[in-house]
C-alpha cells in the first residue's frame, strides 16, 4: 500500500512538476513577409494562440517583402541568432536543412496524412516532413466570361480557343486582343505546368540526370510553341493587361487584382481549372512554408512553443480563417470539408475551381539549385515565348543550362 | 590644384637655402599638431572604415571563396567565382547593358543641364519658383517615380505615347520590347538628375565674378562666345564634379530598372552590372545565393568605376580651372 501511494505520490510530483516546467513564460519571434493588409489576421491567429497557450508569447516580426526576409535568414545564419519559426520557401532552406527542427516528428500520422499531398514533397527534407505549409496559392485558369462560354478542359481545346480569340478587332493589321497570355520571364512556373501535365519533370527523383528534354518536356515545349502565335507576352502584371487576352493562368493570389481590372474593363472574370495535358490537369503551388529552427540561441521550450505554433496555424479552422482573409488556400484537407470553408465557397464560386486545383497540384523542388534553375527557366521561357529561338532549341538550351547546375 | 611649392622655395632664397614645406622640422610641436590632426581624422576614419574600407576588403575577400551560410565565408577556391562571371554570357550581357546606359545616360545629361543652367541663369522672373520646379525631380522618391513612369510608358494609356500619336508614330510597348527598356530607363534617369545637376551648375555660374563678363562686353563678345569662353571654362571644376558624380552613379543604377520593369526586363534586356550582382547574391525572385560571385562582380565594378575615375582625373585635371 505505502509503496503504491509512494508511486501515485511521485506520479503527481513529477505531473505537477512537468506542469510547472511547461507553464515557464517562453516567447518567440515569428518572421514574416506577410505586409500590411495581411498582418491584422496574422495577428488574430497569433491572438487565439496565446489564448489557447498563455505561457507562450509570439512576437511578429515583419522583415519587408520576401527578399528581404531571404536577407535577414541568411544573416541570421551566419550571426547564429534565428528566430524560433519563420515563413521560408522551400529553397531558401535546403541548403540548411541541418539546422531545421522537423515539425512532422511531432506530428500524429493523421495530421501529417491531412496536408495536402502536392504539398508534402515540397515539406520532407531527407525523408522527414521538416517544415509545413502556410501561405499557398495555386496557377488557375482566368477567363472573359463574355468571350469564353466553356473554358477548355484540354490542351487541345485550350489551342483551338486561342486561336479562335485572337483577332485584330479593328482591322489594322494587328492584333487587339490574344486568345491567351503569359509572363515568361516573370512566371517560369507557367511552363513547369505543362511540363507537369505533359508528365515531365526538370530531374529525376534522385536529382543526378536532367529529365527536362526527355520526351514529356519536348511535348510540353512544342506545345507552348504553337500557343507563340496566339499569345501576349508581357513580364508585367496581368491585371495590367486584362483586356490583351481572353483567357490566361495565373495565381489564385491575384484573384483580386485581376476582378477589379476586369470590372473596370466592363467584363466578368471567371475562374476554371487548367485544361489536362496528356498525363494530368496538375497545376503548381507556390507560397512559403513555416520552419522551426534548431540552433544554439533558442532554448528547448521555444523550439516546442514554435512547432507548437506551427502546428496551430494549419488547423482546419486556422487555415479556413487565414484562406478566407488573406486568399490564400487551405493546406489540410479537412479544411475543405468544414461548415465554415463550405459557407465561404457557396458565397464565392470561383472557390470551387481553386479548391480542386489546389486538390491536382504539385510543388517545387527541393535542389538546393533550385534557385538558379528558375533563372535559367525564367530566361530560356522567355526567349522562347518570344520567338528568340525556336521552341526545341530553346529547351535543348535550358537543360544544358540546367545539367551545369548539378555539378 | 598645384601644390603651392613656388612660396616655399622664395622663403628660403633669401638666406640661399631651399625649404620643402612637406619636409617641415619634426621637433615637438610637429608631432603635437600631427597627433591632433589624427585625433580630430578619428570619427571620419572610423565610419568610413566601417562603412567602405571593410565592407571593400570583405567583399574582395568573399570573391574568392564558394560561400557557405552555415560555415562562413566557405571553401577557399581562389579566383574561380571571377572565371565563372567571366564566362557567364548574363556577365557580358549585364556589361553591356552597363556601358550603354552611362555612355548615354551621363553625357546627355550633362548637356542638358548646363543648358538648362544657362537658362536659369538668364535673370528669370520666376527664378527660385522654376529652380525648385527642377529640383523636385531630384527630390522625388526614386521608386514613387518610377511608379508614375511606369504610367506614363503605358501602351495603351500612356502620356509618351499620347504625344507620339500627334506625330503618328505607333504605340510603343516602352516597357515590354528588348529596345526599349533601357532606353526608357534613360529617359527615367536624365529626367531626374537633370534638375540636381543644373542647381549646381547654376551655383557655379552665379559664382563667377562680374569682371570676367564685363571684359568679355569691353572686347566685343558675343553672347555665345562670352558663354563658350568665359562661363563653360570657369564652370569647369563643377563640370567636372558632376560628371564624375554622375558616372560614379550611372553605373550602380538599379532602383530605376527594378521598379520600372519589375525586374530586369524583356529577356534581360536592363539587366545592368548591379542588377547582375544582386541576382547573384540570391536577393531577387528567390534564387540561390552565391555570394562570392556576387563580390567577384562587385569587385569588377569596383575597378571599372575606378579605372574612369582615374582616367577622368588625368583628363580633365589640365582642363578644370578653379580661378
Amino acid at each position: 500500500m505505502l509503496r503504491k501511494l509512494t508511486l501515485v505520490g511521485l506520479a503527481a510530483v513529477m505531473l505537477f512538476g512537468m506542469a510547472a516546467i511547461a507553464q515557464e513564460p517562453v516567447t518567440i519571434e515569428f518572421w514574416h513577409a506577410m505586409s500590411s493588409g495581411h498582418q491584422p489576421n496574422l495577428q488574430k491567429l497569433v491572438d487565439d494562440f496565446h489564448a489557447a497557450y498563455p505561457y507562450i508569447t509570439v512576437t511578429l516580426v515583419y522583415q519587408g517583402n520576401y527578399g528581404a526576409l531571404q536577407g535577414k535568414i541568411d544573416a541570421a545564419v551566419v550571426a547564429k541568432n534565428l528566430p524560433a519559426i519563420a515563413q521560408v520557401y522551400e529553397n531558401w532552406v535546403t541548403p540548411i536543412a541541418s539546422i531545421l527542427y522537423p515539425i512532422g516528428n511531432f506530428m500524429t500520422d493523421a495530421e501529417k496524412a491531412d496536408i495536402i499531398d502536392g504539398l508534402v514533397p515540397s515539406n520532407t527534407y531527407n525523408g522527414v516532413l521538416t517544415t509545413v505549409p502556410f501561405n499557398k496559392s495555386i496557377m488557375v485558369m482566368y477567363y472573359n466570361k463574355s468571350l469564353v462560354t466553356t473554358p477548355p478542359t484540354t490542351w487541345a481545346e485550350f489551342l483551338e480557343l486561342a486561336k479562335a480569340l485572337t483577332v485584330d478587332v479593328d482591322g489594322d493589321g494587328k492584333i487587339d486582343r490574344y486568345g491567351t497570355a503569359f509572363r515568361p520571364a516573370a512566371n517560369p512556373e507557367q511552363f513547369l505546368i505543362f511540363l507537369e501535365q505533359a508528365g515531365g519533370s526538370i530531374l529525376n527523383a534522385d536529382w543526378t540526370e536532367v529529365t527536362l528534354n526527355n520526351d514529356a518536356g519536348k511535348a510540353a515545349v512544342e506545345f507552348v510553341g504553337s500557343l507563340i502565335p496566339f499569345s501576349y507576352i508581357t513580364s508585367e502584371y496581368m491585371s495590367d493587361h486584362i483586356k490583351d487576352a481572353a483567357m490566361f493562368v495565373d495565381t489564385s493570389a491575384g484573384i483580386g487584382y485581376n476582378v477589379k481590372a476586369a470590372t473596370n474593363a466592363g467584363f466578368e472574370l471567371g475562374v476554371a481549372t487548367l485544361p489536362a495535358g496528356p498525363a494530368n490537369f496538375n497545376s503548381m503551388i507556390q507560397g512559403t512554408n513555416l520552419a522551426v529552427f534548431n540552433t544554439e540561441n533558442l532554448t528547448q521550450a521555444q523550439k516546442d512553443a514554435a512547432v507548437l505554433l506551427a502546428k496551430f496555424l494549419i488547423r482546419p479552422e486556422n487555415t479556413v480563417f487565414w484562406a478566407e482573409k488573406s486568399g490564400y488556400q487551405p493546406v489540410v484537407k479537412s479544411a475543405y470539408n468544414t461548415q465554415e470553408w463550405l459557407n465561404w465557397v457557396a458565397t464565392h464560386d470561383y472557390q470551387i475551381q481553386m479548391s480542386e486545383q489546389m486538390l491536382n497540384s504539385f510543388s517545387q523542388i527541393l535542389h538546393p539549385n533550385y534557385g538558379d534553375m528558375r533563372n535559367v527557366l525564367s530566361s530560356g521561357f522567355d526567349e522562347i515565348m518570344r520567338g528568340v529561338v525556336p521552341p526545341l532549341e530553346g529547351l535543348e538550351s535550358m537543360a544544358a543550362e540546367i545539367e551545369a547546375l548539378l555539378e | 590644384m598645384k601644390r603651392p611649392l613656388g612660396a616655399g622655395k622664395k622663403a628660403g632664397a633669401a638666406d640661399g637655402k631651399t625649404i620643402d614645406p612637406f619636409r617641415l622640422p619634426r621637433d615637438r610641436a610637429f608631432w603635437r599638431e600631427t597627433l591632433a590632426a589624427y585625433w580630430y581624422l578619428i570619427p571620419a576614419f572610423l565610419v568610413l572604415g566601417t562603412f567602405v574600407f571593410y565592407p571593400f576588403f570583405s567583399a574582395f575577400k568573399l570573391s574568392l571563396f564558394k560561400w557557405s551560410s552555415l560555415n562562413p565565408p566557405g571553401t577557399f577556391i581562389g579566383f574561380e567565382n571571377y572565371r565563372y562571371i567571366f564566362h557567364d554570357k548574363y556577365f557580358w550581357r549585364a556589361m553591356g547593358h552597363t556601358f550603354y546606359y552611362v555612355g548615354i545616360t551621363v553625357p546627355v545629361t550633362l548637356a542638358l543641364s548646363i543648358l538648362v543652367a544657362t537658362l536659369l541663369n538668364q535673370g528669370l522672373r520666376f527664378l527660385s519658383f522654376a529652380r525648385t520646379s527642377f529640383f523636385l525631380s531630384y527630390i522625388s522618391p526614386v521608386v514613387a517615380m518610377a511608379m508614375v513612369w511606369r504610367w506614363m510608358y503605358n501602351v495603351d494609356y500612356g502620356l509618351i505615347n499620347y504625344f507620339l500619336s500627334f506625330f503618328h508614330i505607333d504605340a510603343i510597348a516602352w516597357l515590354n520590347d528588348p529596345r526599349y527598356s533601357l532606353p526608357a530607363v534613360i529617359l527615367l534617369s536624365v529626367w531626374h538628375y537633370v534638375g540636381y545637376q543644373a542647381i549646381i551648375l547654376l551655383a557655379g555660374m552665379q559664382s563667377i565674378e562680374q569682371q570676367y563678363y564685363d571684359a568679355a562686353k569691353v572686347d566685343g563678345a558675343s553672347g555665345f562666345q562670352t558663354w563658350w569662353k568665359v562661363t563653360v571654362p570657369l564652370l569647369s571644376p563643377q563640370i567636372f564634379f558632376v560628371f564624375i558624380i554622375s558616372l560614379i552613379g550611372s553605373f550602380k543604377v538599379f532602383t530605376e530598372i527594378n521598379v520600372l520593369l519589375s525586374g530586369p526586363g524583356p529577356l534581360r534586356s536592363a539587366e545592368t552590372l548591379v542588377y547582375y550582382i544582386i541576382r547573384s547574391s540570391g536577393r531577387i525572385d528567390h534564387a540561390t545565393n552565391h555570394i562570392g560571385r556576387a563580390a567577384a562582380a562587385s569587385v569588377v565594378l569596383f575597378g571599372i568605376i575606378f579605372v574612369f575615375t582615374i582616367i577622368q582625373l588625368t583628363l580633365t585635371q589640365k582642363r578644370v580651372h578653379y580661378d
